[in-house]
């Protein structure tokens, strides 16, 4: 269990972290978000004990940071948002020398560089030198660097920007293949769709301060009010409006005019939607379309609109 | 364990690069020309030459190339060194290094080590040249031997200085000229002073002891005194009644700055120094504290 505890940090005159509190539980993949700016390199920095909080306190589990950094440093496996790497060296050297300083026996040495590796896919470029490999392949190398010394707690940031979609389906499975092995893994990025599919529980992160914490079914809750049905009708909206207002299973109706698209607040089941759609038809209202919104398919959205007037460039 | 892995990583970083090898080549092909104009600019190849100035040659041939090399040393140490720590920094793998095992010391003797092995490599593939001047004879074993220690050593102290320079300061840029400007001011401090001051303060019977620092820390001057020392002999410098040879003093000058600049560079490469240092302390202060076993 890792817990932040008011935790500020100051660069002369820029507040890039101000009274920050999160508790990231163990064995769980936390997501840090917010756009760039936000101080989530700067909350990794002070998690990974590269530089002291200006104020507050850092645990892990009973160690505070700032007390014994080395000790935790051993602990964490940290990947920055470069790519940190050394191109005259070959990938399996690389991995090579980072074992080295980490104390990893010469006999060990050898399986631990080969299982990794494996782990993200890379035997075959184990004697191709670093500059000649693919931004992804690099970023998986950095994450095989970071797993050497097989911390309990992997810091990874924005590790997957940059990657195309398929990179970022077996990213996140390598994540979860992590997560089974009883690693926390912490890992931050600016773009929302990329941890929401990732992550156990996220936290939102604007100009340094929380927004909000939790897993993500849970943030997008509370800062939206749930997940949301869009309605569209040929005609008769006003009557379908009126018939909505009525069922329990609808919270609100966000737009009260006589538009033939209507939104409304849901907080039912399967069985809700189909009496919802069974009703309107029997009321012979014409549906034309009826799409239920996931909490996680809005996260953007109210992604977005929390972060309002937050310049990423 | 940790400082053989960075030491082979780095040799191995450099040793690959092709503008090693150029530089090897650029290095002794200065260095040839230089003796070969000198030579034939002495006749020296002239069969009906006496061996006694054939001898006085040797010497000569020996003292232009030991400057030049001195000259080269200090220009090519700065280079492998000055950007060691920053350049890890602006790469942005200085932070992995941090998380790892690696402590200060490992890491700057490691970079340090790594650096000077680069420009050791390039006094050995001096040697076949420096060897030319045994066909004209002049110059005795221990001459070639303490020459070997004064390059040995200004490598050491530019090499420090420049690893210096590339932790406290961020930009690589103004370590590397930092480091020139310092290695500079080394080389010519003493006739820099001379001009700034004037003969007079040089010509008096005894000259003042911070004048004499000056002589004993340059490099030239040290080098001086070993390549005119059999034939002219040298005045010996003194210090608490004990007497040295100009070369001698110089070493010990060296090595003392070295482990002053290194020290220093120890307390500045990771962050938070006095936090560190104080995290030290208080680590001993447990260390040394009798356990509550004790005390029952």
């Amino acid at each position: 269990m890792i817990k932040i505890q008011h935790v500020y940090k100051r660069y002369r005159s820029v507040h890039a972290l101000e009274d920050l509190s999160l508790e990231i539980p163990q064995g769980a993949i936390y997501g840090l978000i917010g756009p760039n700016g936000a101080g989530k390199t700067t909350l990794l920095r002070i998690l990974g004990a590269l530089i002291p909080p200006t104020a507050g306190q850092v645990w892990f589990d009973n160690e505070e940071i700032t007390q014994s950094p080395a000790a935790i440093q051993r602990k964490i496996g940290y990947m920055p948002d470069f790519f940190g790497v050394y191109p005259d060296l070959t990938s399996a050297e690389y991995l090579e020398f980072y074992a080295g300083i980490h104390g990893i026996s010469r006999s060990k040495r050898a399986s631990t560089i080969a299982d990794l590796l494996e782990l993200v896919d890379l035997t075959s470029k184990q004697d191709a030198l670093v500059e000649t490999l693919s931004r992804g392949m690099k970023q998986r190398l950095c994450l095989a660097r970071a797993l050497i010394h097989d911390p309990d707690v992997l810091l990874l940031d924005e590790p997957a920007s940059g990657f195309d979609t398929r990179a970022r389906m077996e990213f996140r499975e390598l994540l979860r293949t992590l997560q089974g092995m009883g690693k926390t893994i912490v890992i931050s990025s600016h773009i929302l769709l990329e941890l929401a599919e990732m992550c156990s529980e996220i936290a939102i992160i604007r100009a340094g301060q929380l927004l909000t914490a939790g897993d993500v079914e849970h943030v997008t809750h509370n800062l939206s009010g749930g997940p949301r049905l869009e309605l569209r009708v040929l005609e008769r909206a006003a009557d379908a409006r009126q018939l909505l207002k009525d069922m329990p299973e609808i919270s609100n109706i966000m737009d009260e005019n006589d538009a033939e698209v209507i939104h409304v607040g849901f907080t039912g089941d399967d069985q809700a939607l189909h009496r919802i759609l069974a009703a309107l038809m029997a009321h012979n209202i014409p549906v034309v379309s009826f799409a239920p919104h996931r909490t996680i398919d809005r996260l953007e959205e109210v992604y977005m609109s929390i972060t309002e007037g937050v310049s990423s460039l | 364990m940790t400082f053989t892995a960075l030491l082979a990583k780095e040799l191995r970083s450099h040793l690959r690069r092709e503008r090693f090898v150029w530089v090897i080549i650029i290095y002794l092909l200065i260095m040839g020309l230089l003796a070969f104009g000198y030579l034939q600019r002495q006749n020296a190849f002239s069969p009906a030459y006496q061996s006694y100035l054939l001898s006085q040659i040797g010497a000569q041939l020996y003292a232009l190339l030991s400057l030049v090399q001195l000259f080269l040393i200090v220009f090519f140490a700065p280079a492998f060194t000055s950007t060691t720590i920053n350049g890890e920094k602006e790469r942005q793998t200085f932070d992995l290094l941090l998380c790892s095992k690696l402590s200060a010391f490992s890491l700057l003797a490691g970079k340090l080590i790594a650096g000077l092995v680069n420009v050791l490599l390039l006094i050995a593939a001096s040697i076949p040249l420096f060897s030319l001047v045994f066909f004209f004879g002049g110059v005795s074993p221990t001459q070639v031997l303490s020459t070997l220690v004064v390059f040995v050593m200004t490598a050491i102290v530019a090499g420090t200085f420049s690893l210096f320079c590339s932790t406290i300061l961020r930009r690589p840029t103004v370590s590397t000229a930092t480091a020139y400007t310092f290695c500079v001011f080394w080389m010519f401090s003493y006739w820099i002073v001379y001009f700034l001051i004037g003969s007079p303060l040089f010509i008096s019977p005894r000259l003042p002891v911070w004048i004499q620092w000056l002589n004993v820390s340059n490099p030239i001057s040290a080098l001086n005194s070993i390549v005119s020392g059999l034939q002219a002999g040298v005045a010996s410098f003194s210090l608490f009644r004990l007497h040295f040879a100009p070369w001698v003093a110089y070493t010990l000058v060296c090595f003392m700055v070295t482990i002053v600049l290194f020290l220093l560079s120890i307390l500045f490469v990771k962050p938070n120094p006095l936090g560190r240092f104080l995290s030290s302390l208080r680590l001993l202060g447990k260390k040394f504290r009798p356990s509550t076993f004790m005390k029952g």
